[in-house]
């Protein structure tokens, strides 16, 4: 388990952390989502005992990191991939760190087996692709057995077996009892796979609840239309009380009426309609609701108008 | 009681101790570069101190065990290189991150590398040495064997790669590493040497790391000595410890 | 078609200085680069202006300036000797025969001196305009170790027959003086030359040379003379180099001196020219005769006055001490500016940006090597102008070198920084690595210097200040170097082997084969 309190930290004039508090249980995935910029690197960092925060406290199991003995017992990380010696072989890089906790060879070889790296295993670290790093990347994480784990973007690079295989690796080590912390971007692997989500923004979190509470909070969904008589179905949907837009390419976005009732007025004016789908909000539209107000760094797609 | 948790805590300090030496340990072995680097240090001293010794023709008085111990000007190069990369690698690739995860207590980390770095290299420098022991036998006059100045180059060596770790830790990063300790190594004993006020060049021979640990290969009765064979090698160890505590503070402190 | 050749041309051009631009942009970011540089240009100027030295010109009173007397050519001279003359006018000749030379040299050990004849110790015949220091001269002598020879107005100097004296090894010649066997000496003037000769029974006599002294009043000084300069031995121990040595002094034994061809006169007269504390003081201290037989001990030299060890005071090369410390930044800068690209991957940006890779590493050389050479250029300026007034202030004298010469000092010191840097950026777009190219650089430049200077023997050393990088230190040397003037001419007193170009083409030469190899790898290797 990983307690975080009231973490501040500053880097020169930029405010990183200003007062981040979330706790990871453990049988649970915790997604940590948020920004560019908004703390969740510098977060993990300080949780690991590499960055020493201002003001706060993180705790692991209890425990500050640095005080613990044989820390990869008790937490294991993924936070860059790419953190190796290139020279080394990636049973070599497995094995020093195995020796720094007490284990051997055998340990070594048993994780190679879980993150699909045996036949890799004597190759050189440097020569592997990114999709590959992570995987040792997850198997130096698991060399303890730990009961927490720390993954700071575990999906990237990975092919689209990599990505089934982390998810179903993530849920599966949660179902074990651990306590899972995975920061992405990647909103729809998370929305899959997370119990819980903290969302941080501008160095503090913004929301802590489960998935289907932050689904709750974003507005309805869209249904979108499609018809043949589409100025008649958008003037009786206008008039059943939603708000009709028409898209570029001929359908209908209907906002305000759930899908069961635009089906039902349609049907009853007898307005002949092709298509109709319901648009769930997801966790990627929570996201992008609640962090509206705390994104720093916002890139324009072009053409777009603000 | 107490003793009883005593010795626990005792033996899971050992346990710790051996675990972080052992993580080293297994780091430097498969290193790739690590048998080019020990051969090279070998080779450089053994050529070295052939070639001068080839080309010499000493007149009575010169100090033949020194001259035939040459060649260690050109070993420490090399020993300079493996005890910053032994830390500056580290930090170039990211992994001090790992290391610093696997293993928190830093001091320890340090201690550990300098305690492998001293390993290697003090077995790299016996055997260099004796090179340079049979290269001065065969090819100088008689007297060119002595036990002080030989022992004396390889600890002299085993200083000059901890003080190397120390830099790097300090400045993390190799290439600086390397440039501020052969700037230290060879250029301090010319500047000393174009000082020509001879006060001032007395002491800048006195507390620079190589003119001062390289007395230990000279003559017991050489009379001219800027300062004495062991107090010079004792002035280098204060720079390796020097180095190496700064370089604890600053990890300690620092983030990773 | 023409047209197009031109338009290729112009592009050509152009591209490159976008990828000057980039390369200058790439650098001046990189705050500790920057930084770096400033810091070398900081330790060559701290190094030039500590106070190190001290000497004693001008700090005991107002006599006290060192201010060596200056010969006809205008270079600053030593002039002092014991000499044994008359006038006379007009035309004549002089000869004498000279039986002995023996020598005495002090600083053997502790106020005792020991007996021996320094190789440049001179005894015999002199013309001179005065009795004034500086003034021109000519002299036909014997020497401690060169056989006869003739000199005249300072830097001129012209070796008897060979064989005349068996040549020794330049050094000290202990217990004794030259063999036994007299020689005769003459010296003849008609005008404004004079003639020396020598010769082995005063019979057959055997021109050495002529001197055209213009200078040469009617009537000149003319008679014996015997002088000894200071000697110097190096002392190596290992780091510690150092020169040992003192003033010498000499006696020469003649007779038959005699005068003719329109010179009369017998009114000879002792005197000491430029007194020496450790040489005879008075005339009288200095001459004794019996009958027929002259012995005239003397001390000092009639020579030009050079800086080091063995003569007076420093060049102004000695400001550029610090020169080592920057060219050690300029080495790491010049290999991480390219290596720091390999390791993250920035090299494939770069190539993206800019196809011509041996286009990119000039551009790099273009870039690290200007900046060098224009900091280098202002810490040489500042420290080759202000340390020689520290060095004066502290009393040491400093040889002034004409304008010409240290405007040479100063931009031949930044552009081996330059150089230095684009050699190291060869060899880093060469090894990839920057610690082994940090590494190859720093030694390859500076162990020869070092080794030269301390462990090898003098052949050795001289050989390796010719083939290595640093032999572009010669840019450095203010002072010629003298062959008749026994001296230590050690690189740390700013004495190389090359001329100053000559040097500096040595490190070009290295800049280049690095920058060539570097650039034919880039193109074959995967970036």
């Amino acid at each position: 388990m990983i307690t975080v309190n009231g973490l501040r930290k500053r880097f020169g004039p930029t405010t990183a952390l200003d007062g981040m508090t979330f706790t990871v249980r453990p049988g649970q995935v915790t997604g940590f989502v948020g920004p560019n910029g908004a703390g969740k690197s510098t977060t993990m960092r300080i949780v690991l005992g590499l960055d020493a925060a201002d003001a706060g406290e993180a705790l692991v199991d209890g425990h500050p990191y640095r005080a613990l003995r044989n820390p990869l017992r008790h937490v294991g990380a993924l936070l860059d991939a790419s953190a190796l010696g290139p020279g080394r072989s990636a049973r070599n890089h497995l094995l020093w760190l195995a020796h720094s906790q007490g284990l051997g060879t055998h340990r070594v070889d048993e994780v190679l087996h879980e993150a699909g790296l045996t036949a890799v295993a004597a190759r050189r670290a440097g020569g592997f692709s990114l999709g590959m790093r992570q995987r040792l990347g997850v198997a130096a994480a698991l060399l303890g057995d730990p009961p927490t784990l720390l993954l700071d973007e575990p999906f990237n690079g990975m092919d689209p077996e990599g990505i089934i295989w982390m998810r179903g690796f993530t849920r599966a080590l949660a179902a074990e009892g651990r306590a899972v912390l995975v920061s992405s971007h990647l909103m729809s692997q998370l929305e899959d796979i997370a119990d819980r989500v903290v969302v941080v923004g501008r160095g503090k979190v913004i929301a802590d609840a489960s998935v289907s509470e932050l689904l709750a909070t974003v507005s309805d969904g869209r249904v979108t239309v499609r018809s043949a008589a589409a100025d008649t179905a958008a003037a009786v949907l206008a008039d059943g009380g939603g708000s009709v837009a028409a898209t570029g390419d001929g359908a209908l976005v209907v906002a305000g009426l759930s899908a069961e009732t635009v089906a039902g007025l349609l049907s009853r004016h007898a307005v002949p309609f092709s298509e109709l789908a319901a648009h769930r909000a997801t966790l990627e539209d929570a996201y992008l609701e609640l962090t509206q107000e705390a994104v720093d760094y916002r890139a324009t797609i072009p053409g777009e108008a603000r | 009681m107490r003793t009883a948790l005593r010795a626990e805590w005792t033996r899971a300090l050992r346990a710790e101790w051996t675990r972080a030496l052992r993580a080293e340990w297994t780091k430097l072995r498969t290193s790739p570069g690590l048998p080019a680097l020990l051969a090279a240090v070998v080779v450089g001293t053994v050529a070295l101190s052939a070639a001068v010794a080839a080309a010499s023709d000493p007149s009575p008085g010169t100090d033949l065990p020194k001259l035939s111990l040459t060649g260690v000007q050109l070993g420490q190069a090399v020993v300079a290189i493996l005890g910053v990369l032994m830390m500056g690698d580290e930090y170039a690739s990211g992994m001090v991150a790992v290391t610093l995860t696997a293993v928190p207590r830093r001091g320890r980390v340090l201690a550990a590398k300098a305690a492998v770095v001293a390993a290697v290299v003090a077995a790299a420098a016996a055997v260099a040495v004796a090179g340079c022991v049979v290269v001065g036998w065969l090819l100088l006059p008689a007297d060119a064997v002595a036990a002080r100045p030989a022992v004396g180059s390889v600890l002299y060596l085993v200083l000059i790669g901890l003080l190397g770790l120390g830099i790097a830790t300090g400045v993390r990063s190799s290439a600086a590493g390397v440039g501020v300790l052969l700037a230290l190594l060879y250029v301090l004993p010319i500047i000393a040497a174009a000082v020509a006020d001879p006060d001032w060049q007395r002491h800048l021979r006195q507390i620079g790391p190589a003119s001062a640990g390289l007395a230990v290969q000279a003559q017991a009765n050489a009379g001219d000595l800027a300062i004495g064979p062991w107090k010079g090698l004792g002035v280098l160890a204060l720079w390796a410890v020097g180095a190496l505590l700064a370089g604890a503070v600053l990890l300690e402190r620092r983030d990773a | 078609m023409t047209g197009a050749t031109n338009v290729t041309g112009l592009a050509d051009v152009t591209a490159f200085a976008n990828t000057l631009r980039a390369e200058w942009t790439k650098f001046r970011t990189v705050r500790g680069w920057v930084l770096a540089t400033v810091a070398g240009a900081v330790l060559i100027v701290v190094f030039g202006l500590q106070p190190g030295m001290q000497g004693s010109c001008g700090k005991k009173g107002p006599g006290s300036e060192c201010r060596p007397p200056v010969g006809p050519g205008g270079e600053e001279v030593t002039d002092s000797f014991t000499f044994f003359h008359q006038a006379l006018t007009g035309d004549g000749s002089v000869t004498a025969r000279v039986t002995g030379l023996t020598g005495q040299l002090s600083g053997g050990g502790p106020d005792r001196p020991r007996q021996g004849v320094v190789p440049w110790a001179k005894a015999g015949l002199l013309v001179k305009a005065g009795t004034g220091q500086g003034s021109t001269y000519a002299a036909v002598m014997l020497t401690g170790g060169h056989g006869a020879r003739l000199q005249y107005d300072y830097t001129h100097d012209l070796a008897g027959a060979p064989g005349a004296v068996p040549r020794l090894v330049p050094g000290v010649v202990p217990g004794g003086g030259t063999r036994n066997e007299p020689r005769w000496l003459r010296l003849s003037r008609s005008g404004d030359t004079v003639t020396g000769a020598e010769s082995a029974d005063g019979v057959r006599w055997t021109t050495i040379g002529a001197a055209r002294l213009a200078g040469l009043p009617a009537t000149a000084q003319v008679g014996l003379f015997v002088t000894s300069p200071q000697y110097a031995e190096e002392v190596h121990d290992g780091l510690e180099s150092g020169a040992m040595g003192g003033p010498s002094r000499a006696t020469g034994t003649f007779d038959h001196l005699t005068t003719g061809d329109g010179w009369t006169g017998t009114a000879w007269q002792p005197d000491v020219i430029g007194v020496r504390g450790d040489g005879p003081a008075t005339g009288a201290e200095s001459l004794e005769r019996t009958g027929d037989v002259v012995r005239l001990t003397g001390s000092g030299d009639i020579a030009p006055e050079v800086a080091g060890a063995g003569g007076l005071g420093v060049s102004i090369s000695q400001t550029l001490v610090g020169t080592f410390a920057g060219l050690i930044v300029a080495a790491v800068v010049g290999c991480v500016f390219v290596t720091a690209e390999y390791r993250r991957g920035l090299v494939r940006t770069t190539f993206l940006a800019s196809p011509g890779r041996a286009r990119v590493l000039a551009a790099k050389a273009a870039v690290v090597g200007g900046t060098m050479f224009v900091t280098g250029l202002v810490a040489a300026a500042v420290v080759v102008v202000l340390g020689q007034r520290v060095l004066r202030s502290n009393g040491v004298y400093v040889h002034p070198a004409p304008t010409s010469t240290e405007i040479r000092v100063i931009v031949g010191t930044a552009a081996v920084l330059a150089l230095g840097a684009v050699l190291a950026l060869g060899l880093g777009a060469l090894l990839r690595r920057g610690v082994t190219a940090v590494t190859a650089a720093v030694v390859l430049i500076v162990l020869p210097y070092l080794l030269a200077m301390t462990v090898l023997p003098a052949d050795a050393a001289r050989w390796l200040l010719r083939v290595s990088p640093a032999a572009a230190f010669a840019v450095q040397q203010a002072a010629p170097e003298y062959p008749q003037v026994e001296s230590l001419y050690t690189p740390v007193d700013g004495y190389f082997p090359l001329a100053p170009w000559a040097g500096f083409a040595v490190l070009a030469g290295w800049a280049a084969v690095a920058l060539t190899a570097a650039a034919v790898v880039l193109r074959r290797r995967d970036a």
